[in-house]
């Protein structure tokens, strides 16, 4: 076969499985803006504290770094609850939420950011494991391990949420909450706490999301905000609220960067992404699969 | 076992206004009641106190709910709910990003709902076949009536005993208040309900009521203990018939 087919199907092959990974990244997002309308721009961050526990886990006690995010899950589920509990406290209760919200969760971003800077300095660090190296080949296909696993760890946390939300009363609720607030109380259920139950789940999937990004990449403190604009892009792609809809832009996303990466060059991929962003909206303004 | 409602003496409004002055009313054991009255006049203020969605600053209301009271000021409108009492709001509030039965389901959130899902999903869409046609279309994409319909429907599957409906027919054209007020006399009838229904149609109404109470700037003007007292009502002809 012709080298340069070899070299596009290799591209979006891995433009395929970054795209997973995308979605691990972003579905914490997804449920807080998407579903709750909270902008939480600190989420990148609290997926970088995800990453730097897995370190801690795989470099000092020798443990698995998806293992790690496994057992911490809870802990970040707890973290999801409280943070959402100062939120409701101090902006959402008062109905001034969206501009000091905003600014809430900027300063946690920096706090976040300067707090693992003071703890492991600027240095790049990352994990070993049986994934983090070696490829899958399949025919001339090469399937590199630490793209395949976070993508398949992205794809197992969609499609676990997508059937909590659509198949329990709690996730019904939670995809119900931003859109009548009030009429959700006439269901007998508690809108601030089922946001908080939705917070907590988005900072849950932050765990995982930080183990899979260390695997992916060595990370340093600033990381997270290479991934802001990227997963506040693919939550809007994909049309707020739908997670089929997301993992469509993750994928998308992911095999157009890979091909102008491969093609034209790293430099040009961000450029042509949200040129893609841009496109999509103007056809389609509630994104792919919007509602 | 018997579910009825009492509010003696409330007043309530928000912040400086006050709209309820002194409002009493009892909606007995299985009855359905009509709370009769003009756009302005405090009829969904009235529904609001009882929701926990407006709180009186006087007064007291009490739910019998099968047989066990309960004082509801002070408590929480999901709270209110979860004791069995199902609120049709103004406007309907439908969750218009939700299928259908997405926001029927949710009507069940209620612990006590839950076990009767299939019983009253089946009667649901036995009374409105319509809903059954349309349960994977989103509720924002129906027709007026069908929101109406969706709106009862999903009050219903709060297994409520007592069910509060403001203003059923805000919207619907004529031929579709009828069919709605006759729905909700079915409604009543199959669930063994008692209903406090909030409505300006006067004629509608008074078609399926056994009582009503008629408001007239946030006051009881006109009790009227059956529908022939209603229909004769001096009050009633000079407000609705316009003699």
């Amino acid at each position: 076969m012709d080298a340069s087919v070899d070299l596009l199907i290799n591209a979006v092959v891995s433009g395929l499985l970054l795209g997973g990974f995308y979605a691990a990244v972003s579905i914490g997002v997804a449920i807080a803006f998407g579903m709750l309308d909270i902008v939480n721009i600190a989420h990148p961050a609290v997926i970088l504290l995800g990453s730097y526990v897995a370190y801690i886990a795989n470099t000092v006690f020798g443990i698995d770094p998806i293992l790690a995010a496994a057992i911490m899950l809870p802990a970040f589920y707890v973290l999801g609850m409280a943070a959402y509990q100062v939120y409701y406290l101090a902006f959402e209760r008062r109905d001034d939420q969206s501009i000091r919200g905003l600014s809430f969760f900027f300063g946690i971003l920096f706090i976040a950011e300067v707090g693992l800077i003071m703890g492991f300095g600027v240095d790049y660090r990352s994990v070993q494991a049986w994934y983090t190296q070696g490829n899958l080949h399949l025919a001339v296909i090469e399937l590199p391990w630490r793209l395949l696993v976070p993508f398949l760890l992205g794809l197992a946390m969609v499609a676990g949420l997508q059937i909590f939300l659509s198949r329990t009363f709690v996730g019904r609720a939670i995809q119900a909450v931003a859109q009548d607030q009030g009429a959700l109380r006439l269901m007998a259920a508690n809108p601030a706490k089922i946001k908080r139950i939705a917070f907590g789940l988005s900072f849950a999937t932050a765990a995982i999301a930080g183990a899979a990004l260390i695997i992916i990449q060595p990370v340093e403190p600033s990381i997270g905000r290479e991934y802001i604009g990227r997963i506040f892009a693919i939550c809007v792609l994909g049309g707020l609220g739908s997670f089929p809809g997301m993992v469509i832009a993750a994928v998308t996303l992911g095999i157009v960067e890979s091909l102008t990466a491969t093609f034209f060059g790293p430099s040009w991929a961000p450029a042509v992404s949200f040129g893609v962003l841009l496109v999509t909206l103007a056809v389609r303004p509630n994104g792919i699969l919007g509602r | 076992m018997a579910s009825s409602l009492s509010i003696s003496n409330i007043d309530a409004g928000y912040g400086a206004v006050s709209v309820l002055h002194d409002v009493s009313l009892t909606v007995g054991a299985g009855e359905t009641v009509a709370l009769l009255g003009t756009n302005g006049n405090g009829k969904s203020t009235l529904m609001k106190s009882i929701m926990g969605m407006v709180r009186p600053s006087a007064g007291k209301i009490t739910a019998t709910i099968e047989g066990t009271s309960h004082e509801l000021i002070g408590r929480s409108t999901e709270e209110i709910v979860d004791l069995g009492i199902g609120f049709v709001p103004e406007g309907r509030r439908l969750f218009p990003k939700l299928t259908v039965t997405e926001n029927l389901l949710l009507g069940a959130f209620r612990p006590t709902a839950r076990s009767a899902i299939a019983r009253n999903m089946e009667f649901c869409f036995e009374t409105f076949p319509r809903l059954k046609e349309r349960a994977r279309q989103l509720a924002g994409s129906m027709s007026g009536g069908e929101q109406q319909m969706l709106a009862l429907a999903r009050a219903l599957m709060s297994a409520p005993r007592i069910l509060l409906i403001d203003e059923p027919s805000v919207g619907l054209a004529p031929l579709l208040v009828s069919r709605t007020i006759d729905k909700i006399k079915e409604l009543k009838e199959g669930f063994d309900l008692t209903v406090l229904m909030a409505e300006q149609n006067f004629t509608q109404a008074v078609r399926i009521a056994d009582r009503g109470y008629v408001i007239v700037h946030g006051r009881i003007a006109f009790t009227g203990e059956s529908a022939e007292a209603l229909n004769n009502n001096d009050l009633i002809r000079e407000f609705y018939l316009g003699a």
